[in-house]
């Protein structure tokens, strides 16, 4: 089969106690207690779930160089739905049927309109939903945010090991263990092995 | 118009010359069509084993991009300045002295403006480091008056901290008004000296 649909279940999750989805030691997401989740399977498989609740986007765009540091650390709160693929075994365990009242509480109708709302989000990230085969994701590929920005685009966030690639609005952030590049709306920092090339809109002396 | 026609002799001696490189080349062609038969890559051109040549190859690929850096490293090109693209001519000296903001100018000076403050811009010169790090160096101050000092230099952003991990890291600016600080100071000292 060459096409292949992600799709959503039907059930309603809670997560029962904060969670750190994932984590590096320039970045980490979590998603709070008594959050909502629905999961996201392609055939039989669980690849990912879509969030929604209390949560938080940490990552360290700073590029250390011999020069001193460049960039600013992006703290972002995650209040909105938000889709991950990725490893879900850890996170399994830390789920459990959403009651109606949790899901009231989340300002949901009832499950329906959760998954609803998941769906649309899904179809969103992913086109109609149908994918090539070798376009989907696999776990030894890291983990896949993507997180609705104001533009009704999305923020997509990659985490593969130490590898990260981080692409905002007005952000784009490459990382490996020597490497990195930092693209901000007034400059381009590309580093390797803490040595900076820099290009910049303003000049100061 | 007529063009005459030029009968040319050709020696002896040079007639066997270009028997000779004629048979030079054919057997030249029997070797090329020996080896690509050899290889199955006839179809591909001619087949090259370059061993381990391609390692060299990215040996001094390496070594040239090592070296471009240095040399641009050297000019005016990279540092905190970065690659000046501005349209605009650069504003010859004390021309552009309006433009600077003068309230986040002296936020800079009151930052720099503590002897504390600056010790620990110098413990960040040499890398990034935790607060515990910063404590053992600078154990003579508490925990809250260096997470309070920090705080200043942040806000000023001479220093910035990582999320995730804590440490705190010096930044361009930072290191550039440190580096003018202890210029100045030096230079006052000797000043007062003579």
């Amino acid at each position: 089969m060459i096409w292949q649909n992600y799709q959503l279940d039907s059930s309603v999750l809670k997560v029962t106690e904060g969670l750190t989805l994932w984590q590096v030691e320039k970045g980490k997401v979590d998603i709070s207690k008594d959050s909502l989740a629905v999961p996201i399977k392609l055939g039989n498989r669980l690849e990912g779930y879509v969030f929604h609740g209390q949560g938080g986007l940490l990552l360290d765009t700073i590029i250390e160089t011999e020069e001193g540091a460049i960039g600013k650390p992006i703290e972002k709160e995650l209040d909105e739905s938000f889709l991950m693929l990725g490893n879900t075994e850890k996170i399994q365990q830390y789920l459990e049927p959403a009651s109606k009242d949790k899901i009231r509480e989340m300002k949901y109708e009832n499950e329906q309109s959760f998954v609803t709302e998941a769906k649309d989000l899904l179809d969103r990230f992913l086109g109609n939903g149908r994918i090539h085969k070798h376009q989907c994701w696999s776990y030894n590929r890291g983990s896949i945010f993507a997180f609705p920005n104001k533009a009704n685009k999305f923020d997509i966030l990659i985490g593969n090991g130490s590898k990260i690639v981080y692409k905002a609005i007005n952000t784009v952030f490459v990382s490996s263990d020597k490497n990195v590049v930092l693209k901000t709306p007034d400059e381009v920092i590309l580093a390797r092995n803490k040595k900076p090339f820099i290009i910049r809109k303003q000049f100061f002396p | 118009m007529k063009i005459k026609k030029v009968k040319i002799e050709l020696s002896e001696e040079i007639k066997e010359e270009m028997k000779k490189l004629r048979e030079e080349v054919a057997r030249l062609k029997e070797q090329l069509e020996d080896v690509t038969d050899r290889e199955g890559r006839k179809s591909r051109g001619i087949f090259i084993d370059i061993g381990n040549a391609h390692e060299y190859v990215e040996d001094v690929m390496e070594s040239v991009a090592e070296g471009i850096h240095g040399e641009l490293h050297k000019c005016i090109l990279i540092g905190p300045g970065g690659v000046r693209i501005a349209k605009k001519e650069r504003l010859p000296l004390g021309e552009g002295e309006a433009e600077v903001s003068f309230p986040k100018a002296a936020e800079v000076m009151s930052a720099l403006g503590h002897e504390y403050r600056l010790r620990i811009l110098k413990e960040l010169v040499s890398g990034g480091k935790y607060v515990n790090e910063l404590q053992e160096k600078l154990s003579e101050i508490t925990s809250s008056t260096l997470s309070s000092h920090l705080k200043v230099l942040e806000e000023a952003g001479l220093v910035v901290q990582e999320k995730v991990r804590g440490r705190y890291l010096i930044t361009i600016p930072g290191r550039t008004a440190y580096k003018m600080t202890t210029r100045i100071t030096r230079f006052l000292e000797r000043g007062s000296h003579e």
